[in-house]
């Protein structure tokens, strides 16, 4: 198992690798998707297309997965282009692997729903913690998600 | 142009009978192939029929411009014969109307239009042989098909016969109206009656040099109907790029009278692909155009599974044949810009090179060299385009298909890359064809792309059964193998190195490591390795800067570059004479040359270290070479801590000045195993008598515990008068045990020392340690010193030998014994 360096171990991605060997008969259509996770959270999940030498990548056919506590719901989105630059990680779905999660796929609005709740009580807790600190004279300068030089 | 201006002197036209009959000599001559490019496939027999008939003509023309001939100084009278025969040439062209004559063969017709072209003065100038010189470049430049096309006019005069009606229908209506009116062609100025040239004609032709080739192809197009059958067999052949003259049997007889004619012949048209195919209602887009040149390119099947009536999409490199095959051809004309720019260069270069490498006439504007150059990268993407029409059947993953192309390229490509690219082939649909390999290295990446796509697409249609799935997916192959090759490279030239060990030594070594570890875990039955990262090997190439030289020149060009750049301030040495910046300066000049000692030993010291692992690297045949090389690396260190007068001993001097500095100390700790041992002692020893000195230096940075190791390994190969030697050392002088005791690295020496002599008594008992009393006599010292320094400034070791005790268990009697023990204890507690 010996692979190319940098991004070009990524060429064998492209398109619909499927890696396992046809059925008896059927046509058994196995297109592997890659899931991304992007530097500001987001989690993105479609076919690669292509790639350069930076990491950018090419997605098709694009689901934006937001996950709140169990549940998760996909945004459909269409085709993404991703600077390489805000890649965290990227991988291949397998397919194959049974799916024993005990996550729960619920709609659209649902999950923006949760997930709008839970940005709310997370940014209260966080005030509460503010006040708290100011208090005492304390303060934690808070550290954004974006890199700051 | 230029070669018709050159016939000027070489024609006589004076002789015009003479002139006929050489022409027919040259017809022959040029006619002379019977097969191949050269042969033309018209009916020899109507040929002969219209030649017959010219002859006919001929005459009459020289009857006629024997009457007629008064201004014109013996020139036949064009203009009668124009009218006389127009008629004649009008019923004698609806059969070969059908036949449309090329505009390129009007040039002699073009005469009318020359005259009607040219300026009026010139046509009163005719009368006189010197103007024939004039006439004669007049006719050559209309007897270019471009010319006659673009500078003729509307001329109402001459009836178009009724032949032309369906000429009308082109492009040159201009060209052929006189096409029709000028069956006869004769180097001389026609003359017109004044209403045909006074009809409103534009200026002068243009020069023939503005028309672009373009658009005398396009000319040449347009009359090619019945062409085809002709042409069809030499399209493809571009040895001959002006191919042999493709003209119509009816332009024939027109050529053959002319000495233009004939120079056209020479020179040969460009190729006119023939026409007809276009109109059919076929879909062309499917089809990949063919490169101009259709040598075959390794592996691949000639390009002929292409219907011939596609036109060829590479103007460019159709001016490069012509180029290449007819160094003298006077049509070149400005090469047309490529209809798309092209992203990668290379795209076009393989072909080119291609061309070039298969051209018969490797002379003309390229150097020989560029002949069979082709670069692995273009041969790699030649040979990959070639698969990117296949379709990638099969189970596995569609690896680099240009694992092929990569091996050529990349020494790495590892073989399970290989391998998986055998089953594929074999496990695509069985039921389907595989598509034709077009050479698709020419076409903009978008047309390839598209062409893939599309003959995937029907792939995967009849070929389902074998579980083609990917050709389904519309979106598949976005990336073309070019460019997936184009990423993969950049990666990999990144990785280049001629020499991993210098380059990436830590990595290199890391991954050694593992590998080691990773096979003593394993069983030897497990094969498995681990994932290895490919990188390209490349061969090592020296590089050597020379400045550039002209030969035969005197003294050299002052070049200035990155490896040799201009001088900008002259650096001039001043010394100073102040005293105190001397002695400053010395004291800095010293320092400055021990370092230099010390890297320069550093240096060989870490070749002789590199030594083991080179040679197990090279090859037996430069093993002994290295082996030498190892030997004379060994001595230069040994010799540099020499005296420079004994040449026998160890200078204490060079040992301390090299001690004197961190790295210095450094350097000794990794020496030491790689001295001889005569050498290592009297190293040790110097360390030993120094010890004060190089203890007071060291206050600060406590480098001399480095040197406890190989020290130690040195002590225990000691013989016993060595080691009394080596302990008188340490107490050398007065107080300089004291001194040792307060320095770690000095207590921790003494210890080995006392540790290994109790180890000699006690393993053997005839041990000569005991023969003379000088040790007896230093460890009564030793302890003495011990028991009088106060616990504090005892300096705690690094570790305590274990048979110390014992040792002075010997030597002392029980009270001391204890005190000693308390003291040692102490001190080791302390630590």
């Amino acid at each position: 198992m010996n692979y190319v360096p940098g991004t070009a171990s990524l060429i064998d991605d492209i398109d619909n690798v499927a890696s396992c060997l046809p059925q008896t008969g059927s046509i058994v259509t196995d297109y592997n998707k890659h899931l991304v996770l992007l530097r500001d959270g987001r989690t993105l999940i479609g076919y690669l297309r292509s790639i350069d030498q930076f990491a950018n990548l090419v997605f098709h056919q694009t689901v934006e997965r937001i996950h709140v506590g169990k549940k998760f719901g996909d945004i459909p989105r269409g085709i993404f282009i991703v600077r390489g630059e805000n890649v965290v990680l990227l991988g291949e779905i397998d397919v194959e692997k049974p799916c024993d999660t005990v996550l729960q796929q619920v709609s659209i609005e649902e999950i923006l729903e949760e997930q709008r709740l839970q940005q709310q009580t997370k940014q209260e807790t966080e005030k509460v913690k503010m006040q708290v600190l100011k208090d005492r004279g304390l303060s934690i300068p808070k550290a954004d998600n974006l890199d700051e030089y | 142009m230029f070669r018709f201006q050159s016939l000027d002197e070489d024609c006589t036209l004076e002789e015009e009978d003479e002139g006929l009959v050489e022409e027919e000599d040259e017809i022959d001559q040029f006619n002379d192939d019977t097969f191949g490019a050269g042969a033309i496939n018209d009916d020899w027999q109507e040929e002969h029929k219209r030649l017959a008939e010219l002859d006919e003509r001929d005459e009459l023309a020289a009857g006629l411009s024997l009457g007629g001939g008064g201004t014109l100084g013996g020139e036949p009278d064009l203009g009668g014969t124009q009218h006389s025969s127009s008629s004649s040439s009008s019923s004698r062209l609806p059969p070969s109307a059908g036949r449309l004559p090329l505009p390129s063969s009007l040039p002699p017709l073009g005469f009318s239009s020359s005259s009607s072209g040219l300026p009026p003065p010139d046509v009163e100038d005719r009368p006189g042989d010197g103007d024939l010189a004039e006439s004669l470049a007049r006719l050559i430049l209309e007897a270019d098909p471009a010319i006659a096309g673009v500078g003729a006019a509307e001329r109402p005069g001459p009836p178009p016969g009724p032949g032309l009606s369906g000429l009308h229908g082109l492009d040159q209506p201009r060209v052929l109206q006189q096409t029709s009116s000028i069956p006869h062609q004769h180097p001389h100025h026609p003359q017109l009656p004044p209403g045909p040239s006074a009809s409103g004609l534009p200026p002068g032709p243009p020069p023939s040099s503005m028309l672009s080739y373009q658009q005398q192809q396009h000319l040449m197009r347009r009359g090619t109907a019945p062409m085809g059958q002709m042409n069809s067999h030499s399209i493809w052949e571009n040895s001959m790029g002006f191919g042999p003259v493709s003209v119509t049997p009816g332009l024939v007889t027109h050529m053959e009278d002319s000495p233009l004619m004939s120079i056209i012949k020479e020179v040969g048209l460009p190729k006119r692909p023939p026409q007809g195919r276009n109109d059919e209602g076929r879909d062309l887009s499917e089809r990949v155009p063919p490169p101009r040149s259709s040598s075959p390119v390794i592996g691949s099947p000639p390009v002929r599974a292409v219907p011939i009536g596609t036109p060829p999409k590479q103007p460019m490199s159709h001016a490069l044949n012509h180029q290449i095959h007819h160094p003298t051809a006077v049509h070149v004309r400005a090469p047309v810009q490529h209809r798309y720019p092209t992203p990668f260069p290379e795209r076009l270069s393989p072909n080119t090179l291609l061309n070039i490498a298969n051209s018969p006439l490797c002379r003309g504007p390229f150097p020989p060299r560029v002949g069979p150059v082709l670069s692995q990268i273009q041969r790699a993407q030649l040979l990959n385009s070639q698969v990117a029409g296949f379709p990638r059947g099969g189970p596995g993953p569609p690896l680099l298909p240009g694992g092929g192309g990569f091996r050529p390229f990349f020494g790495g490509p590892p073989p399970p890359h290989g391998h998986r690219m055998g089953p594929p082939p074999p496990h695509g649909p069985p039921n389907h064809t595989p598509p034709i390999r077009h050479n698709t290295t020419h076409l903009h990446p978008q047309h390839r792309r598209m062409l893939t796509q599309r003959m995937q697409s029907r792939g995967g249609d009849r070929g389902r059964t074998g579980g083609d799935r990917r050709s389904r997916d519309p979106y598949s192959n976005l990336m073309t193998q070019k460019e997936k090759e184009w990423v993969t490279k950049i990666q990999m030239m990144q990785l280049q190195s001629t020499d991993p060990y210098l380059d990436d030594y830590y990595y290199q070594n890391y991954y050694e490591k593992m590998e080691k570890r990773q096979e003593r875990e394993r069983d030897s039955s497990k094969k498995e390795h681990t994932t290895k990262l490919i990188t390209p090997q490349v061969a090592k190439v020296e590089h050597t800067y020379r400045p550039v030289q002209f030969a035969g020149s005197l003294g050299k060009l002052t070049v200035s570059s990155v490896n040799n750049p201009r001088k900008m301030i002259d650096a001039v040495v001043t010394t100073r004479t102040d005293d105190e910046e001397k002695r400053e300066k010395q004291v800095w000049n010293k320092r400055r040359q021990i370092l230099y000692t010390v890297e320069k030993m550093y240096s060989l010291l870490l070749e002789v270290q590199d030594f083991e692992k080179r040679f197990v690297q090279t090859p037996e045949e430069d093993r002994d070479a290295l082996v030498e090389q190892h030997k004379s690396n060994t001595e230069q260190l040994c010799s540099s801590l020499m005296e420079k007068e004994w040449e026998d001993r160890v200078s204490d001097e060079q040992c301390v000045m090299i001690m004197s500095v961190r790295k210095g100390k450094r350097l000794i700790s990794r020496l030491l195993p790689f001295l001889p041992s005569p050498q290592a002692t009297a190293v040790v020893m110097a360390i030993a008598r120094n010890l004060p000195a190089l203890a007071k230096k060291d206050k600060q940075d406590q480098v001399l515990c480095w040197l406890v190791e190989p020290v130690s390994t040195v002590i225990q190969s000691l013989s016993s008068s060595s080691l009394t030697d080596l302990l008188q050392e340490l107490q050398g002088s007065e107080g300089q045990l004291a001194t040792v005791l307060h320095n770690k690295f000095g207590v921790t020496l003494l210890y080995l020392i006392l540790s290994e002599g109790e180890r000699m008594q006690s393993s053997d008992p005839n041990c000569q340690l005991m023969d003379d009393n000088r040790w007896t006599e230093l460890v009564f010292s030793v302890t003495r010193e011990l028991l009088s320094v106060p616990s504090s400034a005892l300096s705690p070791p690094l570790f305590t030998p274990p048979n110390l005790l014992s040792l002075f268990s010997r030597y002392v009697d029980r009270q001391r014994l204890e005190l000693l023990q308390d003291k040692l204890q102490m001190s080791a507690l302390s630590r």
